[in-house]
């Protein structure tokens, strides 16, 4: 009976363990299907490496305390159009960093057919980044609206 | 009950043990280079490479080389192909095709400029097939940089009859993109909020500029004239952003357009050269005799 036991044991260790040992390198892996919840995971730290991201942050801060955590997650970008004004406050100066903040607000309005100049992000928000409109033409990376961004 | 037992046992494991009873190399230089082979058809070309790599140490021979060369340059690992495609001896039948693959592979590196200089350093001195086919992609690569181009006829030289048309539309568009000028459609939002934007093809943008503007303006103007001044004072700020910002975002917009025009030109070039395999002939490794 033991010796029984013995050679079942060794004729299973033996087929499972020296099945296929290849096979990790592509096991399952956990994936969520959560969507990735960037607003409830704000930065509320003010900026105070350059004046321009600390005036920035501080009114962006304001309006994300006062209004936004009220309003919901509705802009349509990403980044947020509040994001996109400490950005491009910290990127450029206070001043350019205001008019290119008034310029994506226009764009915020805009809803005819988005979809055929922005690409998307996973989380299905439209990519707008600050790098397109600093006005530094080196700066620029078109993507086509067909691509998903991952990020 | 026992020899029952036994005999089965002894089946097992005669069969896992001696399943090939064929004594087999599979280390011997022909076999590896059998397997490699099949890989390199199989495209698994990583793989392929590394098998190739193992007989190099014992046979170096410019297949060999030339095969673990294409491998990496398919897979991406571009300074392990160049290296491959630089060892390329000098007699070989595949000095002038690993050329080829080598000015191929800064093309993929979008190395421009290695293209050029590598062509002018080996090819120039060479009249056959390749330096023909070596100087379209040299010509080619002015195509993707700001540099100055050469005359058309100089171009189009070394192209032949069929590709002449599509070669030259490509120079046409480069001697004269339709770009927009990022100064006009500054100007134009100046004078009519929004008809910058228009020009640089972001009609709905401009259409929504034209709108906030006129839209805080009249609000400004109403408070005025009614003799809430402080009131008008705010409406006329916010106008005045959302104006100057139009301006500023026309200026933008014609730069992601002109962006956007040189995205797809450069995507047809490379469309173009994929499918003419950037001149780089068919080397028939896995073609069933």
């Amino acid at each position: 009976m033991v010796i029984k036991i013995f050679f079942f044991s060794i004729l299973i260790f033996a087929v499972s363990g020296l099945s296929q040992t290849d096979w990790v390198r592509w096991e399952k892996v956990e994936y969520s299907y959560e969507k990735p919840n960037r607003f409830c995971q704000r930065d509320y730290s003010f900026d105070t490496e350059s004046a321009s991201g600390f005036i920035a942050k501080s009114a962006v801060n304001t309006y994300w305390y006062f209004f936004s955590e009220l309003d919901g997650d509705n802009c349509p970008y990403s980044p947020s159009c509040s994001a996109f004004f400490v950005q491009s406050a910290k990127e450029t100066n206070i001043f350019q960093g205001t008019l290119m903040f008034f310029d994506r607000f226009t764009r915020d309005y805009n809803i005819y057919k988005r979809y055929e100049h922005y690409p998307r992000v996973k989380d299905g928000h439209y990519y707008d980044p600050v790098s397109l409109y600093t006005l530094d033409e080196d700066k620029i990376e078109y993507i086509p609206p067909s691509v998903i961004i991952k990020k | 009950m026992k020899i029952t037992e036994l005999l089965f046992f002894f089946m097992l494991f005669t069969s896992v043990n001696h399943a090939q009873t064929k004594d087999f190399d599979f280390s011997s230089p022909i076999n590896i280079k059998k397997f490699a082979d099949f890989l390199f058809c199989d495209r698994d070309y990583l793989r392929a490479a590394l098998e190739y790599e193992r007989l190099i140490s014992s046979d170096v021979n410019d297949t060999l080389l030339f095969k673990i060369a294409l491998s990496y340059s398919i897979i991406g690992d571009y300074p392990f192909a160049i290296k491959y495609f630089g060892n390329i001896p000098s007699p070989s039948s595949y000095v002038n095709a690993a050329k080829l693959e080598l000015i191929k592979t800064y093309y993929l590196m979008n190395d421009y400029y290695g293209v050029r200089s590598f062509y002018n350093d080996t090819l120039i001195e060479e009249i056959n097939k390749y330096q023909l086919e070596g100087n379209k992609l040299f010509n080619f690569s002015y195509l993707f940089t700001k540099d100055e181009l050469p005359s058309k006829e100089e171009f189009l030289f070394p192209f032949n009859l069929s590709e002449k048309n599509e070669v030259s539309e490509y120079y046409d568009w480069k001697q004269d993109p339709p770009y927009k000028s990022s100064t006009i459609a500054g100007i134009m939002s100046a004078l009519i909020p929004g008809s910058g934007k228009i020009y640089a093809g972001e009609i709905g943008d401009g259409i929504v500029a034209f709108i906030t503007t006129t839209v805080f303006s009249f609000i400004a103007y109403d408070n005025f004239k009614a003799g809430h001044n402080t009131r008008g004072w705010v409406w006329a700020g916010v106008a005045a952003l959302f104006y100057a910002g139009n301006i500023y975002g026309s200026v933008a917009a014609a730069q992601v357009h002109n962006a956007k025009i040189t995205f797809e030109f450069n995507d047809g070039l490379n469309v173009f050269l994929q499918k003419n395999n950037y001149y780089t002939p068919a080397y028939g490794f896995c073609d069933e005799n």
